[in-house]
């Protein structure tokens, strides 16, 4: 066994023990017992962060005033945002901006990711974690608006990218459903996490385009 | 040279300024001297072509032609840097009248940023790091290299005699890798196919994915990978099997029942092959 074969099981398996093969190979590797230990320090870490994070006022009201004066999002609308019920609450407005948007779509995978790694690998994976669920239900509101946004336009290039958003929603359910039937399948989830990535960058991407050309 | 040149149409016809006499034109010409190796940036938003080829002058030339006069046209220099700008004029313009083509002539080395919403983008011999983005439009390279970047969402790519590196990620859009001097490749589509047709180079990584379409690979026989094809719900259909020594690392075995697809490796196994699929086919043949 090489490292790289290691790193496969690792990541396939998660740190649950290890074959007897890749103990033997990191028991005189160096180099794998460095990736291993770092593995552990993230996972250590990990688990002692809270589920969700419910910031300070104050965090929130310096990162409004960001927001404005980037002209990323809009003074008028800032009374409804400046207390927030919850962290997630702005995330349907935050995905208004395109960069914003793909940033906290990664945020969320990398969140979906961290996770999965939290789960022992014998055990059945969740089908979204609750967090991530309500992240992807604002996902789901921002669709419906840039579908409003995009039935007054009925050009070439607009057919195309509803028709590129139903065929990621398309696919997006079939994976939601193959998980539910075999929620250990890290290939249907990998699928998945990508999928809502682009459905997130195509949203912004049609929000951007919807104001350019309105 | 640092100057702007902004080629108003449209409105800028009806008020009468000094462009009018070239916004009644419908092609537009603009030569740009440069010292080293340029930068080119053109974001296009109407709908139209986008070609560039490459010449032994050390300038970028730029023609840009259009149906109406519903598009204003920025061309813009600053040092090396050459900015293209089509901008809709007229919000009410119709698809047709927002037809534009741009046809590029640049260094042989010269990086490129094109981005576009439909139509296609054609690059052909030109040497040096790309970003090509469209919506709906194909893009075409021919003999490019460099580390090549194509992002759409419904627009396919085809690729002939690439080099370097190549990134594509698309929804709907397929991909086309032929006779490739590829040392990297990553291809990911949603639920297009993947052809790639030609050589792995040695120490080269290469990863396919495609959601719901064919991943197909077809190598020489003087190739050297590691091959690792994987699928969720759908099937490999490996019609080299013939050639291909079977999991010479024991890893499908660590897998167990859970893994549908299978390892191998032909030669030395110095490149890596990574293909998967949700629920499309991968396959996998020898040329002749």
């Amino acid at each position: 066994m090489q490292c790289r074969d290691v790193e496969e099981v690792l990541e396939q398996d998660g740190l649950a023990p290890l074959p007897e093969a890749a103990r033997m190979h990191v028991a005189r590797c160096p180099h794998c017992q460095g990736y291993l230990a770092d593995l552990e320090t993230i996972v250590s870490t990990a688990y002692e962060l809270p589920a969700e994070v419910e910031p300070p006022s104050r965090v929130w009201t310096s990162l409004l005033a960001r927001l404005e004066s980037e002209g990323i999002i809009k003074e008028s609308a800032a009374p409804a945002r400046v207390a927030p019920a919850s962290w997630w609450d702005g995330f349907g407005q935050l995905l208004r901006s395109r960069a914003l948007a793909t940033v906290t779509v990664g945020a969320v995978i990398a969140a979906a990711a961290l996770l999965q790694l939290r789960q022992p690998s014998e055990k059945a994976l969740p089908p979204v974690p609750p967090g991530i669920q309500v992240t992807l239900e604002q996902l789901n509101q921002q669709e419906g608006l840039v579908r409003n946004m995009h039935l007054a336009g009925a050009s070439p290039v607009d057919v195309a990218l509803e028709q590129n958003l139903q065929q990621i929603d398309d696919f997006i359910a079939d994976c939601e459903g193959h998980l539910k039937a075999e929620p250990q399948d890290e290939l249907a989830r990998e699928y998945l996490y990508s999928a809502y990535q682009q459905k997130a960058e195509l949203l912004a991407a049609m929000m951007d385009r919807g104001r350019s050309v309105n | 040279m640092g100057r702007s040149i902004t080629l108003a149409f449209g409105a800028a016809a009806l008020l009468g300024s000094s462009t009018a006499s070239m916004a009644a034109s419908p092609r537009i010409e603009r030569h740009f001297v440069v010292n080293g190796r340029p930068v080119v940036v053109i974001q296009n938003v109407a709908n139209g072509r986008i070609e560039v080829k490459s010449s032994k002058s050390q300038e970028v030339a730029v023609i840009a032609t259009q149906n109406s006069s519903k598009i204003n046209f920025e061309m813009e220099q600053a040092g090396d840097r050459i900015d293209v700008t089509a901008n809709v004029a007229d919000a009410s313009a119709s698809p047709l009248d927002l037809e534009t083509s741009l046809q590029l002539t640049v260094p042989e080395e010269t990086e490129l940023q094109l981005k576009t919403e439909n139509g296609l983008i054609y690059v052909e011999q030109v040497m040096g790091d790309m970003t090509l983005e469209s919506f709906a439009g194909e893009v075409h390279l021919k003999e490019v290299s460099g580390y090549i970047i194509v992002k759409t969402t419904g627009g396919s790519l085809v690729c002939t005699q690439c080099a370097g590196k190549l990134d594509f990620n698309s929804v709907g859009g397929s991909a086309q890798i032929l006779q490739p001097a590829l040392t990297n490749v990553n291809l990911r589509t949603t639920t297009g196919n993947i052809l790639f047709d030609g050589d792995f180079i040695r120490t080269g990584l290469y990863s396919m994915k495609s959601g719901k379409g064919l991943v197909e690979v077809r190598f020489s026989g003087n190739d050297s990978f590691d091959l690792k094809a994987q699928t969720a719900t759908g099937t490999v259909d490996n019609q080299a099997a013939a050639f291909l020594k079977p999991d010479s690392h024991g890893t499908v075995r660590r897998f167990g029942s859970k893994f549908r697809g299978l390892f191998g490796t032909f030669g030395a196994g110095l490149a890596k092959v990574e293909l998967s699929t949700y629920s499309g086919t991968i396959r996998i043949l020898k040329r002749d």
